[in-house]
C-alpha cells in the first residue's frame, strides 16, 4: 500500500471500521513507514485529548422537572378529542374554505338583520332626526341609498 | 413493579410507555438521561441549554411513544430525535451570536450539575483539567454542525459508522468523510495541546 492510500484510510482504521484484510495491510504499512506512523500517532493524540471533555451527570431532579413539563404541556395542548378538527383544517385549502363559508354566513345573517325590525330607529322613526336615521340605517349599504344624487337620477329615469 | 421493569429492554419499556405506563417511562428516562444529556451538552457546549434540550427529547419520546415501532433499535431512535433537535436548535439561533461557552465557575453558579468527582486529584490538577475540558469544548463547537455530530457519536458514544449513518440519515461513506474532515480540523485546532 502507498502512503497516500494509507493516509486516506487512517481515520477508518482508527475507528476500527476497516475490513480485517485491509486493516492488516494498513497495520503492516504503519510498522514499516515512520511518516505514516507519526501521522497516526498525532491522530491518536487528538483522540485522547477529546477525552478531556468530561461527562456531566444529570441533576437528581431531572426526572421530576421533566414530568412537570410534560404535565404542563399536556394541560395547554388541544384535547385529543378535538385534534381531528385541527388536523382537517391544517391545510391552506381547508382554511380558505372555512374563510369563504364564514363570509357567506356573515352576509346571510347581515341581510336577515337588515330586513328584520330589530333596530329601534326603524320602529320609532319620528323620535330620530332624518340625518341620524340615515346614518344608522342599514339602507346606506343599498346600491342606491335614498336621497342621494343617484337615487334622484333613477327616479327621473323611471318616469 | 419497578424492579421487574428494570430487567426490560428499552424497546420493551417503550412499548409499555405507549400504554401510558409511567413507571416504564421513568426507568427509560433514568436509563438514557446521562447519554442524551451528554450528547446535547457536547454538541451545544452549554449545560443549562443542554438540560432543557435533553428534557425536550424525552417529552418527544413520551408523545411519540404510540408511533414507535419496536423493530427500530431504541438508542438509534432516541439519538435521531436528539440529533434532529440539536441541529434545529442551531438553525434557530443562526444569525444571532452562538451561545458563548460558560466557564465552569459561571456554570456552577447557574446549575447544580456535577462532573464526576475525583477526590484523589489536587486543586491545581482539577483546575487544569477544567481548562483543558473548556478548550476541547471550544474546539468542538467550532466544527461544522454535521462534522461535530458525527465526531461526538463516534468518540463519546462509540457508535459504528452504520449506526451514525442511521441517526444522521445519511450514507456510511458520508459519515466516513465527515469524520476524516472533523479529525483534520480538530488536529489544527488542538495543536496547542502538543507539548
Amino acid at each position: 500500500m502507498k502512503c497516500s492510500q494509507v493516509q486516506k484510510r487512517l481515520s477508518a482504521f482508527q475507528d476500527g471500521e476497516l475490513k480485517p484484510q485491509e486493516g492488516e495491510r494498513v497495520n503492516d504499512h504503519l510498522e514499516s513507514c515512520s511518516a505514516c506512523r507519526e501521522r497516526y500517532a498525532e491522530m491518536e493524540k487528538v483522540w485522547q485529548t477529546l477525552g478531556d471533555f468530561k461527562e456531566i451527570l444529570p441533576e437528581p431532579e431531572f426526572y421530576g422537572q421533566l414530568v412537570k413539563k410534560i404535565n404542563y404541556s399536556d394541560e395547554t395542548r388541544i384535547p385529543v378529542r378535538f385534534s381531528w378538527f385541527f388536523q382537517i383544517f391544517s391545510s391552506p385549502w381547508a382554511t380558505a374554505t372555512l374563510l369563504i363559508a364564514g363570509i357567506l354566513v356573515g352576509t346571510f345573517l347581515g341581510n336577515i338583520l337588515a330586513k328584520s325590525d330589530l333596530f329601534p330607529f326603524q320602529q320609532n322613526q319620528p323620535a330620530y332626526s332624518r340625518a341620524a336615521s340615515e346614518v344608522f340605517s342599514l339602507k346606506v349599504f343599498d346600491p342606491i341609498p335614498p336621497g342621494t344624487l343617484a337615487d334622484k337620477y333613477m327616479r327621473m329615469a323611471s318616469y | 413493579m419497578t424492579k421487574k421493569l428494570d430487567s426490560f429492554s428499552s424497546e420493551d419499556l417503550m412499548v409499555k410507555t405507549a400504554e401510558e405506563d409511567e413507571f416504564a417511562f421513568e426507568i427509560l428516562v433514568r436509563r438514557h438521561q446521562t447519554s442524551v444529556l451528554n450528547l446535547v451538552y457536547r454538541y451545544v457546549g452549554n449545560k443549562t441549554k443542554a438540560k432543557d434540550l435533553a428534557q425536550e427529547v424525552f417529552i418527544r419520546v413520551w408523545r411519540a411513544a404510540k408511533r414507535y415501532e419496536p423493530k427500530a433499535k431504541f438508542t438509534t431512535w432516541i439519538y435521531r430525535i436528539t440529533a434532529n433537535l440539536c441541529l434545529n436548535e442551531l438553525k434557530s439561533v443562526k444569525g444571532k451570536k452562538l451561545v458563548q461557552l460558560e466557564s465552569e465557575h459561571e456554570d456552577r453558579q447557574k446549575t447544580n450539575f456535577e462532573t464526576h468527582p475525583n477526590a484523589s486529584r489536587s486543586p491545581e490538577d482539577l483546575l487544569l483539567a477544567k481548562e483543558r475540558s473548556r478548550q476541547v469544548s471550544e474546539a468542538l463547537q467550532s466544527l461544522p454542525e454535521n462534522q461535530r455530530m458525527a465526531l461526538i457519536l463516534k468518540r463519546y458514544d462509540n457508535l459504528s459508522y452504520d449506526e451514525i449513518a442511521k441517526i444522521m440519515e445519511c450514507s456510511v461513506s458520508a459519515v466516513e468523510s465527515l469524520l476524516v474532515r472533523a479529525k483534520r480540523n480538530l488536529q489544527e485546532k488542538l495543536n496547542f495541546f502538543k507539548e
